[in-house]
């Protein structure tokens, strides 16, 4: 006997997976960070697809209920370490080669990615960019989901502006500008007149006090070379 | 039916009573059936700035809870038969208003009178929400001063998103600057932000400067709204004010220094 339909459908598909890397399994001090970062990006944190990476051998169980308790939905762990707790527990173990970090390094060639369907680490912006054409006023929290955020107008100091991907700011940045939200390290800021309190991309930041010294009042560009946090002025 | 307008700033002290009082005196005069509500529960001011802080029988709280009729809390004021006052509770606090309570206070006085102008208090809490929640435009009150443009700045973010209009959908919240105690001296030395520096961060259209004046300090203790002393440049510019809300054309005064003798003879 044959169907004439397939019981299942296989598609590819790109997913924003962020990678969370174990650096200390102390538990307590996990979950202190998990509730910091869960206050600060509520939204984000919300039903975020996680694969958890560890260097060391740790308590799988209890790391998994520690971010579950705070929204996440982790998927599964990278091949190492945790492996055989994760298939104890039914979880995915994920090679180390999917997803890589996709800024190259001087050294290395760019790998072509040959599995397209499976969830890259990086995510890149698969939402259209998110316009905003009024002031964002202080006080205000705006955050691009899986794109970009374009504010044709100003950030007032006190207001807070978040993507998983670029910012751009047609006019003063004077608020705090958080790219990369998900852990994209291509991810940029630019802003015609940079007064910005707060300048972080893929979480590595700056402070007001340490950029006084960059291009103040002008044209700005904000990047990660390397993991470092560099802010350039900006000319054509 | 009526214009709701609301005075608001986020900081306190800045001069929200001030204006809300000269304001809707400024509309009655020019006559506009005006009336003038307020909303800070528990530190009450209005009635005081008002003058009629010994009539006051019953007030917003009372209405709210159906205690007494509007009509029965309205104060009339003696100067101008159009202007009427209602009064908050001094000895009940914020949580004594609610939603649905101002909604309806506010359409009884919206059927009777052209403008109500809703005087909040300070902060972003519930006093000062409700008093601009029902709001169609916005009189931000404020300071040429870092703190007190801040604050402005929060309360236009909340202007547009947290009103009714905003959350129908039913046309912006028409936002107005007010500067108030502007001192042309010390923006001239660089202690204070200028006109231009505030238009520049608050990117709202410029309704009026009132300069620093004592007349504000006097004018309180006598209560008489300021607008009504036509000898102190803060009467006069709050005039200017109403009549540019009312659509006519004023050019600014009391921006610059006041020049003294010296200068006038020597130029400079």
């Amino acid at each position: 006997m044959t169907r004439s339909r397939n019981a299942l459908e296989f598609k590819g598909r790109w997913l924003s997976i962020t990678r969370v890397r174990v650096l200390d399994a102390d538990l307590d001090a996990i979950r202190a960070q998990l509730a910091a970062f869960a206050r600060q990006m509520p939204a984000a944190v919300k039903g975020m697809a996680t694969v958890i990476d560890s260097e060391v051998d740790c308590e799988l169980a209890a790391l998994l209920g520690e971010l579950r308790a705070v929204g996440m939905q982790p998927l599964g762990v990278s091949e190492g370490p945790l492996a055989e707790r994760a298939r104890a527990l039914g979880l995915a173990v994920l090679s180390r080669e999917a997803g890589k970090a996709t800024a190259p390094s001087a050294d290395t060639p760019v790998p072509a990615d040959p599995r397209p369907a499976r969830a890259a680490a990086q995510p890149s912006p698969a939402a259209a960019a998110r316009i905003v054409e009024t002031p964002v006023r202080s006080g205000q929290q705006i955050y691009a989901q899986a794109g970009d955020l374009i504010v044709l107008n100003t950030v007032s100091p006190g207001a807070e502006v978040i993507a998983d991907g670029c910012i751009h700011v047609y006019g003063k940045l004077a608020g705090r500008a958080i790219a990369g939200a998900r852990g994209d390290e291509r991810a940029r800021i630019f802003c015609r007149k940079l007064e910005a309190e707060l300048i972080a991309i893929a979480g590595i930041y700056a402070v007001a006090e340490q950029i006084k010294d960059g291009p103040r009042g002008a044209p700005a560009q904000a990047y990660l070379e390397h993991g470092r946090l560099k802010i350039e002025p900006h000319k054509v | 039916m009526a214009k709701i307008v609301v005075v608001t700033s986020g900081k306190g002290g800045v001069g929200k009573t001030t204006t809300a009082a000269s304001f809707a005196t400024g509309l009655a005069a020019r006559g506009h059936k005006t009336a003038v509500v307020d909303f800070d529960v528990g530190l009450r001011n209005l009635d005081l700035i008002m003058g009629v802080e010994r009539r006051v029988v019953f007030d917003f709280v009372n209405v709210i809870h159906g205690e007494a009729t509007l009509k029965q809390a309205l104060i009339k004021d003696k100067q101008f038969e159009n202007l009427s006052i209602l009064a908050a509770s001094q000895t009940r606090d914020k949580d004594a208003l609610t939603a649905a309570g101002v909604e309806r206070v506010l359409d009884e006085l919206a059927a009777e009178f052209e403008y109500v102008v809703c005087d909040s208090p300070a902060g972003i809490e519930r006093g000062a929400h409700l008093a601009m929640y029902f709001a169609d435009e916005a009189l931000v009150v404020t300071n040429p001063e870092v703190s007190s443009v801040r604050d402005s700045d929060r309360v236009l973010g909340l202007l547009a998103s947290k009103t009714r209009r905003a959350e129908r959908g039913d046309g912006k919240v028409r936002e107005h600057l007010v500067l108030t105690r502007y001192n042309p001296a010390r923006v001239a030395k660089g202690e204070m932000l200028s006109v231009d520096d505030v238009k520049e961060i608050l990117a709202i259209p410029l309704l009026g400067v009132i300069p620093e004046s004592q007349a504000v300090l006097t004018c309180s203790n006598a209560g008489v709204p300021v607008i009504r002393e036509e000898n102190a440049d803060a009467g006069l510019a709050y005039q200017d004010l109403v009549a540019r809300f009312l659509g006519e054309e004023r050019p600014h005064r009391f921006l610059d220094q006041k020049k003294g003798l010296f200068s006038k003879l020597f130029g400079g």
